[in-house]
């Protein structure tokens, strides 16, 4: 593997993430409308998005705060259900050569999302080259819409897209139009089976235990398909 | 901010820091070619975004489906949108549109 280390700059970084931006600042509008709905005020709301930063497990923050879960078992609950993070740095990292700077890891890695790093790994799969300048640009787009939409969807408050059902079930659908996005600009033959499995494992886990768990087994399947593939 | 809501999210933030940027900054540099590992990263990219777009549309079809067509517009529009420019955008917001233009030809949302 060629290491892909002289590459673009923060700017293109930024550029490269609007498509995540676009999907992000609906589902964080969604998400600061319920937390002013959970009595969360616009500072609360706007804080999760800040420090947890994970679409999914902000709601599920919502729902064991309100319910009055004690705060540990809350924060475990949490910290599960983004296991999957960890497949992600190393993953990427073996895309883009042993060779590559990662002296800023621990900056740009907070932003390593599961849309930042399918949109990293589709660009360098179609030739992008790396920089960790270009990494942290990407990641702050995405971050920066995150916490924007969340603070404009707080101050908006409730019902602020009920006029607008249309609008709504689109922006709804944006992130799955992403992912579908990002499988076609990645799709290779020598993919296929992994995707397939991972497509599978996903729909089972979902059925036999729950979507948590239906992440965790379609990433892990569809992984392992890649080691038994000669 | 309430104590309680601090400690939760600043718990749930650090292990996110932890899984996302600590397997970058640990991870061994030297990597046999074509082992095990090497080929179970090389998967966990395809295998993730499968996951992902299965994860985000299955609601809509299990247990009970239900904006079906909406659906089937959304994913046909995103495959019109990427494949002449093979644009990420393109697909995205094609899809988003396709999306809500049948949510709305069918009054659907009241």
């Amino acid at each position: 593997m060629t290491a892909k280390t002289e590459g673009p700059g923060f700017g293109a970084g930024l550029i490269t993430g609007l498509p995540i931006a676009l999907g992000y600042f609906p589902i964080a509008f969604s998400f600061g409308v319920a937390a002013v709905k959970a009595d969360l005020s616009w500072f609360e709301a706007v804080m999760l998005s800040v420090l947890i930063y994970a679409g999914a497990s902000q709601f599920l923050a919502l729902a064991l705060f309100t319910s009055g879960a004690p705060v540990l078992v809350s924060a475990f609950t949490l910290i599960a259900m983004n296991l999957r993070h960890v497949l992600y740095g190393p993953a990427l990292m073996k895309e883009v050569g042993a060779e590559a700077s990662r002296k800023h890891a621990w900056a740009w890695g907070w932003g390593l999302t599961d849309e930042v790093f399918g949109q990293a790994l589709g660009s360098l799969a179609r030739g992008q080259k790396f920089s960790e300048a270009w990494m942290f640009g990407l990641g702050l787009a995405a971050y920066a819409a995150w916490i924007s939409g969340t603070g404009l969807g707080a101050w908006a408050g409730g019902g602020a897209l009920a006029a607008y059902p249309a609008l709504n079930a689109g922006l709804g659908f944006m992130l799955a139009a992403l992912f579908l996005s990002l499988l076609l600009s990645i799709l290779t033959r020598k993919a296929v089976p992994a995707i397939a499995v991972a497509a599978v494992a996903t729909v089972a886990g979902t059925v036999i235990w729950s979507s948590t768990e239906g992440i965790l087994a379609g990433m892990i399947c569809g992984a392992l398909a890649g080691v038994v593939r000669k | 901010m309430n104590p309680d809501l601090l400690i939760m999210a600043l718990l749930a933030g650090l292990a996110n820091w932890g899984f996302r940027a600590l397997p970058v900054i640990l991870m061994k540099r030297e990597q046999a070619p074509g082992g095990v590992m090497a080929r179970f990263l090389a998967s966990t990219g395809p295998a993730a975004i499968a996951t992902l777009f299965v994860a985000s549309v299955l609601p809509q079809i299990y247990p009970a489906p239900r904006e079906i067509l909406p659906l089937a517009m959304g994913v046909m529009a995103t495959f019109a949108g990427f494949w002449p420019r093979k644009s990420i955008v393109g697909g995205t917001l094609a899809g988003a549109a396709g999306y809500a233009a049948t949510f709305w030809f069918l009054g659907l949302g009241g």
